[in-house]
Protein backbone atom coordinates (compact mmCIF):
# COMPACT_ATOMS: atom_id res chain seq x y z
CA UNK A 1 0.00 0.00 0.00
CA UNK A 2 1.40 3.42 -1.05
CA UNK A 3 0.14 6.51 0.52
CA UNK A 4 -0.19 9.36 -1.52
CA UNK A 5 0.15 12.86 -0.31
CA UNK A 6 -2.68 15.60 -0.73
CA UNK A 7 -2.71 17.35 -4.03
CA UNK A 8 -5.56 20.34 -3.07
CA UNK A 9 -3.65 22.62 -1.63
CA UNK A 10 -0.64 23.56 -3.05
CA UNK A 11 1.19 27.26 -4.04
CA UNK A 12 -1.48 29.65 -3.53
CA UNK A 13 -2.12 28.15 0.16
CA UNK A 14 1.69 28.15 0.89
CA UNK A 15 2.20 31.77 -0.46
CA UNK A 16 -0.96 32.93 1.82
CA UNK A 17 0.85 30.84 4.76
CA UNK A 18 4.25 32.58 4.21
CA UNK A 19 3.07 35.46 3.78
CA UNK A 20 0.63 35.79 6.62
CA UNK A 21 3.82 34.99 8.49
CA UNK A 22 5.69 37.71 7.22
CA UNK A 23 3.12 40.36 7.85
CA UNK A 24 2.91 38.74 11.19
CA UNK A 25 7.16 38.95 12.32
CA UNK A 26 7.21 42.34 10.45
CA UNK A 27 4.76 43.75 12.69
CA UNK A 28 6.17 42.72 15.83
CA UNK A 29 9.64 43.71 14.85
CA UNK A 30 8.22 47.12 13.77
CA UNK A 31 6.20 47.27 16.97
CA UNK A 32 9.03 46.30 19.54
CA UNK A 33 11.46 48.29 17.67
CA UNK A 34 9.01 51.39 18.27
CA UNK A 35 9.80 51.09 21.79
CA UNK A 36 12.94 51.49 21.11
CA UNK A 37 13.69 55.48 20.90
CA UNK A 38 14.18 57.67 17.66
CA UNK A 39 16.76 55.57 16.22
CA UNK A 40 14.81 53.02 15.70
CA UNK A 41 11.84 54.87 14.49
CA UNK A 42 12.63 53.91 10.40
CA UNK A 43 12.70 50.52 11.62
CA UNK A 44 9.63 50.36 13.10
CA UNK A 45 8.16 52.47 10.39
CA UNK A 46 9.47 49.85 7.43
CA UNK A 47 7.79 46.95 10.42
CA UNK A 48 4.53 48.21 10.54
CA UNK A 49 4.24 49.34 7.04
CA UNK A 50 5.16 46.17 5.71
CA UNK A 51 2.63 44.17 8.08
CA UNK A 52 -1.20 44.26 6.53
CA UNK A 53 0.58 45.15 2.79
CA UNK A 54 1.55 41.35 3.16
CA UNK A 55 -1.11 39.76 5.39
CA UNK A 56 -3.14 41.67 2.52
CA UNK A 57 -1.53 39.87 -0.30
CA UNK A 58 -1.65 36.71 1.48
CA UNK A 59 -5.09 36.69 1.69
CA UNK A 60 -5.42 37.57 -1.91
CA UNK A 61 -3.66 34.60 -2.71
CA UNK A 62 -6.40 32.63 0.05
CA UNK A 63 -9.66 34.12 -2.41
CA UNK A 64 -7.63 32.90 -5.45
CA UNK A 65 -7.66 29.63 -4.76
CA UNK A 66 -10.86 29.69 -3.74
CA UNK A 67 -13.29 27.66 -5.95
CA UNK A 68 -15.94 30.16 -5.16
CA UNK A 69 -14.28 33.43 -4.96
CA UNK A 70 -17.67 35.47 -4.69
CA UNK A 71 -18.81 33.81 -1.59
CA UNK A 72 -15.64 34.91 -0.01
CA UNK A 73 -17.08 37.14 2.76
CA UNK A 74 -19.18 34.24 4.06
CA UNK A 75 -15.58 32.48 5.22
CA UNK A 76 -15.73 34.30 9.12
CA UNK A 77 -19.68 32.69 9.41
CA UNK A 78 -18.66 29.93 11.80
CA UNK A 79 -15.97 31.16 14.24
CA UNK A 80 -17.64 28.44 17.40
CA UNK A 81 -15.91 25.46 15.60
CA UNK A 82 -14.37 26.65 12.07
CA UNK A 83 -10.56 27.57 12.59
CA UNK A 84 -10.86 29.38 9.13
CA UNK A 85 -13.42 31.30 10.36
CA UNK A 86 -11.18 31.91 13.54
CA UNK A 87 -8.37 33.08 11.74
CA UNK A 88 -10.50 35.20 9.39
CA UNK A 89 -11.37 37.64 12.25
CA UNK A 90 -8.26 37.14 13.79
CA UNK A 91 -6.50 38.53 10.31
CA UNK A 92 -9.26 40.81 9.92
CA UNK A 93 -8.51 42.40 12.95
CA UNK A 94 -4.75 42.56 12.80
CA UNK A 95 -4.99 43.94 9.28
CA UNK A 96 -7.33 46.94 10.72
CA UNK A 97 -4.73 47.73 13.65
CA UNK A 98 -2.01 47.49 10.93
CA UNK A 99 -3.59 49.98 9.06
CA UNK A 100 -4.37 52.22 12.14
CA UNK A 101 -1.09 52.34 13.37
CA UNK A 102 0.25 53.39 10.03
CA UNK A 103 -2.43 55.70 9.33
CA UNK A 104 -2.34 57.79 12.38
CA UNK A 105 1.60 57.47 12.68
CA UNK A 106 2.93 57.65 9.42
CA UNK A 107 0.49 58.82 7.11
CA UNK A 108 -2.28 60.64 6.69
CA UNK A 109 -1.62 61.71 10.14
CA UNK A 110 0.98 61.62 12.47
CA UNK A 111 -0.71 61.98 16.11
CA UNK A 112 0.75 59.06 17.65
CA UNK A 113 4.25 61.45 17.51
CA UNK A 114 2.72 63.06 20.53
CA UNK A 115 0.16 60.66 21.91
CA UNK A 116 2.66 58.21 23.28
CA UNK A 117 0.00 56.11 25.02
CA UNK A 118 -2.52 55.39 21.99
CA UNK A 119 0.49 54.18 20.38
CA UNK A 120 1.56 51.60 23.38
CA UNK A 121 -2.16 50.76 23.48
CA UNK A 122 -2.06 50.08 19.56
CA UNK A 123 1.36 48.70 19.95
CA UNK A 124 0.71 46.12 22.48
CA UNK A 125 -2.61 44.79 20.67
CA UNK A 126 -1.36 44.79 17.57
CA UNK A 127 1.74 42.55 18.87
CA UNK A 128 -1.16 40.01 20.17
CA UNK A 129 -2.88 39.53 17.20
CA UNK A 130 0.54 39.77 14.79
CA UNK A 131 1.38 36.73 16.86
CA UNK A 132 -2.41 35.36 16.98
CA UNK A 133 -1.98 35.68 13.10
CA UNK A 134 1.51 33.85 13.02
CA UNK A 135 0.29 31.21 15.29
CA UNK A 136 -3.13 30.77 13.69
CA UNK A 137 -1.32 29.46 10.03
CA UNK A 138 -0.14 26.27 11.94
CA UNK A 139 -3.28 25.86 13.99
CA UNK A 140 -5.03 25.75 10.24
CA UNK A 141 -3.18 23.04 9.22
CA UNK A 142 -3.49 21.22 12.13
CA UNK A 143 -7.27 21.40 12.76
CA UNK A 144 -7.55 18.99 9.49
CA UNK A 145 -6.86 15.65 11.77
CA UNK A 146 -6.33 13.12 9.27
CA UNK A 147 -2.86 14.46 8.17
CA UNK A 148 -0.93 13.50 11.27
CA UNK A 149 2.23 15.71 9.68
CA UNK A 150 -0.16 18.83 10.02
CA UNK A 151 -2.00 17.66 13.05
CA UNK A 152 0.98 18.27 15.48
CA UNK A 153 1.38 20.40 18.53
CA UNK A 154 4.79 21.38 16.81
CA UNK A 155 3.59 22.61 13.63
CA UNK A 156 2.49 26.23 15.13
CA UNK A 157 5.79 26.49 16.99
CA UNK A 158 7.36 26.04 13.72
CA UNK A 159 5.40 28.55 11.75
CA UNK A 160 5.84 31.24 14.78
CA UNK A 161 9.34 30.94 14.52
CA UNK A 162 9.50 31.10 11.01
CA UNK A 163 7.36 34.17 10.45
CA UNK A 164 9.50 35.74 13.05
CA UNK A 165 12.56 34.99 11.10
CA UNK A 166 11.05 35.96 7.73
CA UNK A 167 9.49 39.13 9.49
CA UNK A 168 12.53 40.23 10.56
CA UNK A 169 14.54 39.22 7.40
CA UNK A 170 11.58 41.46 5.34
CA UNK A 171 12.54 44.62 7.83
CA UNK A 172 16.27 43.95 6.93
CA UNK A 173 16.15 43.98 3.82
CA UNK A 174 13.32 46.98 3.80
CA UNK A 175 15.64 48.80 5.50
CA UNK A 176 18.98 48.25 4.04
CA UNK A 177 17.50 49.83 0.73
CA UNK A 178 15.72 52.34 2.69
CA UNK A 179 19.54 53.57 4.27
CA UNK A 180 18.34 52.58 7.94
CA UNK A 181 21.15 53.05 10.14
CA UNK A 182 24.21 50.24 10.26
CA UNK A 183 23.62 49.56 14.08
CA UNK A 184 20.23 48.80 13.96
CA UNK A 185 19.94 46.58 11.07
CA UNK A 186 23.38 44.85 13.25
CA UNK A 187 20.98 44.04 16.09
CA UNK A 188 18.28 42.89 13.77
CA UNK A 189 21.01 40.43 12.09
CA UNK A 190 21.60 39.28 15.64
CA UNK A 191 18.02 38.45 16.77
CA UNK A 192 17.69 36.67 13.29
CA UNK A 193 20.44 34.86 13.57
CA UNK A 194 18.99 33.35 17.36
CA UNK A 195 15.83 32.59 15.72
CA UNK A 196 17.47 30.95 12.58
CA UNK A 197 19.16 28.69 15.31
CA UNK A 198 15.65 28.20 17.14
CA UNK A 199 13.93 27.00 13.81
CA UNK A 200 16.76 24.28 13.21
CA UNK A 201 15.80 23.05 16.30
CA UNK A 202 12.00 23.00 15.99
CA UNK A 203 12.53 21.89 12.51
CA UNK A 204 14.88 18.85 14.05
CA UNK A 205 11.66 18.22 16.59
CA UNK A 206 8.99 18.81 13.87
CA UNK A 207 10.49 15.75 11.98
CA UNK A 208 11.41 13.48 14.69
CA UNK A 209 7.70 13.65 16.27
CA UNK A 210 6.32 12.06 12.87
CA UNK A 211 7.34 9.11 13.79
CA UNK A 212 3.82 7.96 15.81
CA UNK A 213 1.86 6.69 12.85
CA UNK A 214 2.27 5.50 9.80
CA UNK A 215 0.87 8.16 8.01
CA UNK A 216 3.49 10.65 9.47
CA UNK A 217 6.34 8.31 8.84
CA UNK A 218 5.23 8.63 4.91
CA UNK A 219 5.42 12.34 5.26
CA UNK A 220 8.31 12.67 6.73
CA UNK A 221 10.00 9.63 4.15
CA UNK A 222 8.24 11.83 1.16
CA UNK A 223 10.00 14.94 2.57
CA UNK A 224 13.59 13.89 3.85
CA UNK A 225 14.18 11.49 0.92
CA UNK A 226 10.94 11.36 -1.38
CA UNK A 227 9.53 14.12 -3.89
CA UNK A 228 9.71 16.74 -1.96
CA UNK A 229 13.27 15.99 -0.64
CA UNK A 230 14.73 18.63 -3.28
CA UNK A 231 12.53 21.50 -1.93
CA UNK A 232 13.31 20.51 1.35
CA UNK A 233 17.11 20.09 1.60
CA UNK A 234 18.01 22.97 -0.99
CA UNK A 235 14.68 25.33 -0.44
CA UNK A 236 14.44 24.84 3.13
CA UNK A 237 17.90 23.68 5.02
CA UNK A 238 20.72 25.22 2.81
CA UNK A 239 18.89 28.50 0.90
CA UNK A 240 16.05 28.96 4.14
CA UNK A 241 18.42 28.29 6.97
CA UNK A 242 22.44 27.64 6.28
CA UNK A 243 22.91 30.57 3.70
CA UNK A 244 21.03 33.31 5.86
CA UNK A 245 22.92 31.25 9.41
CA UNK A 246 26.19 31.60 7.12
CA UNK A 247 25.40 35.35 5.91
CA UNK A 248 24.26 36.64 9.40
CA UNK A 249 27.54 35.31 10.78
CA UNK A 250 30.15 36.95 8.30
CA UNK A 251 27.78 40.43 8.53
CA UNK A 252 28.48 40.37 12.36
CA UNK A 253 31.77 39.00 12.58
CA UNK A 254 33.85 39.60 10.03
CA UNK A 255 32.92 42.08 7.30
CA UNK A 256 31.41 45.50 7.42
CA UNK A 257 30.68 48.61 5.25
CA UNK A 258 29.35 47.69 1.57
CA UNK A 259 30.59 44.21 1.64
CA UNK A 260 28.41 43.80 5.07
CA UNK A 261 25.31 45.30 3.56
CA UNK A 262 25.03 43.17 0.11
CA UNK A 263 25.41 40.44 2.35
CA UNK A 264 22.76 41.35 4.32
CA UNK A 265 20.28 41.84 1.52
CA UNK A 266 21.29 38.34 0.18
CA UNK A 267 20.96 36.62 3.51
CA UNK A 268 17.32 38.05 4.07
CA UNK A 269 16.41 37.49 0.11
CA UNK A 270 17.62 33.75 0.85
CA UNK A 271 15.77 33.97 4.00
CA UNK A 272 12.25 34.72 2.63
CA UNK A 273 12.65 32.00 0.00
CA UNK A 274 13.33 29.58 1.90
CA UNK A 275 10.42 30.60 4.44
CA UNK A 276 8.05 30.02 1.51
CA UNK A 277 9.49 26.60 0.90
CA UNK A 278 8.93 25.69 4.12
CA UNK A 279 5.10 26.39 3.96
CA UNK A 280 5.09 24.18 0.42
CA UNK A 281 7.06 21.20 1.84
CA UNK A 282 4.97 20.99 4.81
CA UNK A 283 1.66 21.44 2.37
CA UNK A 284 2.90 18.44 0.18
CA UNK A 285 3.76 16.14 2.89
CA UNK A 286 0.76 15.90 4.00
CA UNK A 287 -0.69 12.62 3.91
CA UNK A 288 -4.13 11.21 4.68
CA UNK A 289 -4.03 8.33 7.47
CA UNK A 290 -5.17 4.92 5.51
CA UNK A 291 -8.85 3.90 6.19
CA UNK A 292 -8.44 0.64 8.14
CA UNK A 293 -10.54 -2.72 8.24
CA UNK A 294 -9.67 -5.93 9.92
CA UNK A 295 -6.21 -6.80 8.95
CA UNK A 296 -6.34 -4.39 6.05
CA UNK A 297 -5.28 -0.94 5.20
CA UNK A 298 -6.58 1.43 2.38
CA UNK A 299 -5.10 4.46 1.27
CA UNK A 300 -7.22 6.81 0.20
CA UNK A 301 -7.72 7.55 -3.82
CA UNK A 302 -8.60 10.44 -5.75
CA UNK A 303 -7.54 13.55 -3.01
CA UNK B 1 -34.55 8.71 12.75
CA UNK B 2 -30.93 8.19 11.34
CA UNK B 3 -30.45 6.91 8.32
CA UNK B 4 -27.70 4.47 8.21
CA UNK B 5 -25.32 1.58 6.03
CA UNK B 6 -24.44 -1.32 6.61
CA UNK B 7 -22.00 -3.08 3.86
CA UNK B 8 -20.75 -6.87 4.12
CA UNK B 9 -17.14 -7.21 2.86
CA UNK B 10 -17.60 -11.12 3.08
CA UNK B 11 -20.12 -10.47 0.16
CA UNK B 12 -18.33 -7.76 -1.94
CA UNK B 13 -16.90 -9.29 -5.01
CA UNK B 14 -15.53 -5.67 -6.01
CA UNK B 15 -17.46 -5.26 -8.97
CA UNK B 16 -17.66 -1.39 -8.95
CA UNK B 17 -21.57 -2.02 -9.73
CA UNK B 18 -22.07 0.18 -6.94
CA UNK B 19 -19.41 2.88 -8.74
CA UNK B 20 -21.44 2.73 -11.73
CA UNK B 21 -24.80 3.20 -10.45
CA UNK B 22 -23.76 5.98 -8.59
CA UNK B 23 -22.23 7.96 -11.18
CA UNK B 24 -25.18 7.26 -13.92
CA UNK B 25 -27.39 8.75 -11.00
CA UNK B 26 -25.59 11.32 -9.33
CA UNK B 27 -24.04 11.84 -12.61
CA UNK B 28 -20.89 12.73 -11.01
CA UNK B 29 -18.08 14.61 -13.83
CA UNK B 30 -14.76 12.62 -14.59
CA UNK B 31 -12.74 11.45 -11.77
CA UNK B 32 -14.97 11.82 -9.32
CA UNK B 33 -16.78 8.96 -7.87
CA UNK B 34 -19.06 9.01 -4.45
CA UNK B 35 -19.14 5.32 -4.39
CA UNK B 36 -15.54 4.42 -4.49
CA UNK B 37 -14.38 0.68 -4.35
CA UNK B 38 -10.20 0.26 -3.15
CA UNK B 39 -8.75 -2.46 -3.24
CA UNK B 40 -6.69 -4.00 0.05
CA UNK B 41 -4.37 -6.77 0.47
CA UNK B 42 -2.39 -8.22 3.35
CA UNK B 43 0.03 -10.79 3.79
CA UNK B 44 3.02 -11.87 1.77
CA UNK B 45 2.57 -14.84 -1.13
CA UNK B 46 1.59 -17.94 -0.69
CA UNK B 47 -0.76 -16.13 2.03
CA UNK B 48 -1.70 -13.00 0.72
CA UNK B 49 -5.22 -12.03 0.81
CA UNK B 50 -7.50 -9.41 -0.87
CA UNK B 51 -10.22 -7.37 -0.08
CA UNK B 52 -12.22 -4.67 -1.47
CA UNK B 53 -14.07 -1.55 0.76
CA UNK B 54 -16.69 -0.77 -0.83
CA UNK B 55 -16.97 3.71 0.54
CA UNK B 56 -19.68 6.10 0.75
CA UNK B 57 -19.79 9.18 2.73
CA UNK B 58 -20.24 7.92 6.24
CA UNK B 59 -23.18 10.61 7.34
CA UNK B 60 -20.75 10.99 10.45
CA UNK B 61 -23.04 11.89 13.41
CA UNK B 62 -19.58 13.81 14.91
CA UNK B 63 -18.91 15.38 11.04
CA UNK B 64 -15.29 16.86 10.67
CA UNK B 65 -16.11 18.45 7.82
CA UNK B 66 -19.46 20.34 9.18
CA UNK B 67 -16.57 21.45 12.11
CA UNK B 68 -14.36 22.93 10.18
CA UNK B 69 -16.15 24.38 7.70
CA UNK B 70 -16.16 28.17 7.96
CA UNK B 71 -18.76 29.80 5.82
CA UNK B 72 -22.07 27.00 7.57
CA UNK B 73 -22.42 25.80 3.76
CA UNK B 74 -22.25 22.30 5.82
CA UNK B 75 -25.78 21.17 7.13
CA UNK B 76 -26.89 18.45 8.80
CA UNK B 77 -30.55 17.27 8.60
CA UNK B 78 -33.11 15.72 11.37
CA UNK B 79 -31.89 12.09 9.62
CA UNK B 80 -28.21 12.56 10.13
CA UNK B 81 -27.51 13.00 6.47
CA UNK B 82 -24.81 15.71 5.92
CA UNK B 83 -25.22 18.17 2.50
CA UNK B 84 -23.63 21.33 1.32
CA UNK B 85 -25.84 24.65 0.12
CA UNK B 86 -24.06 25.13 -2.66
CA UNK B 87 -24.86 28.91 -2.49
CA UNK B 88 -22.86 29.24 0.48
CA UNK B 89 -20.22 27.42 0.00
CA UNK B 90 -16.87 29.20 -1.47
CA UNK B 91 -14.78 26.16 -1.89
CA UNK B 92 -11.75 26.36 0.68
CA UNK B 93 -11.38 22.64 0.27
CA UNK B 94 -11.22 22.85 4.00
CA UNK B 95 -13.58 20.10 4.36
CA UNK B 96 -11.41 18.19 2.13
CA UNK B 97 -8.02 18.15 4.64
CA UNK B 98 -10.63 17.17 7.23
CA UNK B 99 -12.67 13.98 6.10
CA UNK B 100 -10.92 11.13 7.31
CA UNK B 101 -12.64 9.10 5.15
CA UNK B 102 -11.93 11.04 1.68
CA UNK B 103 -15.47 11.69 0.74
CA UNK B 104 -15.53 15.26 -0.26
CA UNK B 105 -14.84 16.28 -3.67
CA UNK B 106 -14.41 19.24 -5.90
CA UNK B 107 -14.67 20.01 -9.65
CA UNK B 108 -13.81 23.05 -10.92
CA UNK B 109 -15.12 22.48 -14.44
CA UNK B 110 -16.36 19.74 -16.41
CA UNK B 111 -13.91 17.42 -18.39
CA UNK B 112 -14.94 15.40 -21.24
CA UNK B 113 -14.46 11.72 -20.96
CA UNK B 114 -13.09 11.16 -24.19
CA UNK B 115 -10.76 14.47 -24.99
CA UNK B 116 -9.39 13.33 -28.35
CA UNK B 117 -12.95 13.43 -29.76
CA UNK B 118 -15.28 16.32 -31.18
CA UNK B 119 -15.01 19.53 -29.56
CA UNK B 120 -18.77 19.49 -28.31
CA UNK B 121 -19.74 17.13 -25.31
CA UNK B 122 -22.08 13.86 -26.97
CA UNK B 123 -25.51 14.27 -25.44
CA UNK B 124 -25.23 11.63 -22.32
CA UNK B 125 -22.54 14.17 -21.47
CA UNK B 126 -24.28 17.22 -22.04
CA UNK B 127 -27.42 15.52 -19.66
CA UNK B 128 -24.81 14.97 -17.18
CA UNK B 129 -23.42 18.00 -17.01
CA UNK B 130 -26.83 19.96 -16.91
CA UNK B 131 -27.81 17.89 -14.11
CA UNK B 132 -24.93 18.44 -12.15
CA UNK B 133 -24.90 21.87 -12.76
CA UNK B 134 -28.35 21.57 -10.99
CA UNK B 135 -27.49 20.07 -8.00
CA UNK B 136 -23.70 20.95 -7.52
CA UNK B 137 -21.80 23.23 -9.78
CA UNK B 138 -17.87 23.66 -9.93
CA UNK B 139 -15.57 24.89 -7.25
CA UNK B 140 -17.88 24.34 -4.49
CA UNK B 141 -17.78 21.16 -2.48
CA UNK B 142 -19.79 18.68 -3.73
CA UNK B 143 -20.38 14.82 -1.30
CA UNK B 144 -22.74 11.48 -1.62
CA UNK B 145 -26.33 12.42 0.10
CA UNK B 146 -27.38 8.47 0.72
CA UNK B 147 -29.69 9.73 -2.68
CA UNK B 148 -31.88 11.73 -0.86
CA UNK B 149 -34.02 12.09 -4.41
CA UNK B 150 -34.43 8.61 -4.20
CA UNK B 151 -35.43 7.89 -0.51
CA UNK B 152 -37.50 10.67 -0.34
CA UNK B 153 -39.27 9.05 -3.56
CA UNK B 154 -39.62 5.97 -1.32
CA UNK B 155 -36.84 3.83 -3.42
CA UNK B 156 -33.47 2.97 -1.89
CA UNK B 157 -30.33 4.61 -2.68
CA UNK B 158 -28.74 3.28 -6.43
CA UNK B 159 -25.70 1.48 -5.00
CA UNK B 160 -27.75 -0.11 -2.76
CA UNK B 161 -30.17 -1.77 -5.12
CA UNK B 162 -27.82 -2.40 -8.22
CA UNK B 163 -25.45 -4.47 -5.59
CA UNK B 164 -25.47 -7.87 -7.22
CA UNK B 165 -24.06 -9.37 -4.26
CA UNK B 166 -26.56 -7.85 -1.97
CA UNK B 167 -23.90 -6.47 0.15
CA UNK B 168 -24.88 -3.09 1.25
CA UNK B 169 -28.39 -2.47 3.28
CA UNK B 170 -29.76 0.45 4.20
CA UNK B 171 -32.46 1.62 6.90
CA UNK B 172 -32.57 3.33 9.90
CA UNK B 173 -29.92 3.14 12.79
CA UNK B 174 -31.94 4.26 15.46
CA UNK B 175 -34.91 1.61 15.14
CA UNK B 176 -33.04 -1.56 17.27
CA UNK B 177 -35.19 -3.85 14.94
CA UNK B 178 -34.42 -2.72 11.69
CA UNK B 179 -32.31 -5.23 9.26
CA UNK B 180 -29.27 -2.81 9.79
CA UNK B 181 -29.50 -2.52 13.58
CA UNK B 182 -29.86 -6.35 13.60
CA UNK B 183 -27.06 -7.51 11.67
CA UNK B 184 -24.62 -4.76 13.14
CA UNK B 185 -25.16 -6.52 16.41
CA UNK B 186 -25.03 -10.08 15.42
CA UNK B 187 -21.99 -9.88 13.43
CA UNK B 188 -20.19 -7.41 15.05
CA UNK B 189 -20.36 -4.52 12.42
CA UNK B 190 -17.77 -1.97 13.06
CA UNK B 191 -17.01 1.39 11.54
CA UNK B 192 -14.24 2.77 10.07
CA UNK B 193 -11.20 4.43 11.84
CA UNK B 194 -13.40 4.99 15.27
CA UNK B 195 -10.29 7.46 16.22
CA UNK B 196 -11.15 9.89 14.60
CA UNK B 197 -14.25 10.38 16.83
CA UNK B 198 -16.92 10.90 14.34
CA UNK B 199 -19.30 8.34 14.81
CA UNK B 200 -19.93 7.34 11.34
CA UNK B 201 -23.58 5.78 10.24
CA UNK B 202 -22.15 3.71 7.70
CA UNK B 203 -21.06 0.48 9.42
CA UNK B 204 -19.07 -2.70 7.77
CA UNK B 205 -19.09 -6.42 8.77
CA UNK B 206 -15.96 -8.36 8.94
CA UNK B 207 -15.03 -9.57 5.63
CA UNK B 208 -13.92 -13.90 7.07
Amino acid sequence: MILKAQTKWGWFIAAYLFLAGVGGGAYVTGAVAGFGGPEWTLISKIGVLLSFPCVGVGCLFLILDLGSPKNFWRSAMKPATSWIARGTIVITIFMILGVLHAGLWIWPSQMLDTAQGLHTLISVLGILFAFGTMIYTGILLGAARPLAFWSTAMLPLLFLVSALSTGIMAVIFIGSLAGAAGHALLVLGKIDLLIILQEIFVLGFYLQATHRVRESRASARLVLAGSSAPLFWLGVVCLGLLVPLAFDLLTIYALSGPAGHTLGLLASCCGLLGGLFLRKVVLSGGIYAPLAAGRFEYALTNI
Amino acid sequence: MRYGFVIDLKRCYGCYSCTVACKATNHTPKNIDFAKCIQGETGIYPSALRQMLPTLCMQCSEPECLKVCPTGATLQDEHGVVTVDKDICMGCGYCMMACPYGQRHKVQLWETYFPDGPPELDPYQAYAKEKWEVKNGYGIAAKCDFCQDRVNDGKQPACVEACPAKARYFGDLDDPESEISILIRRERGFQLNPEFGTDPSVYYLPAR
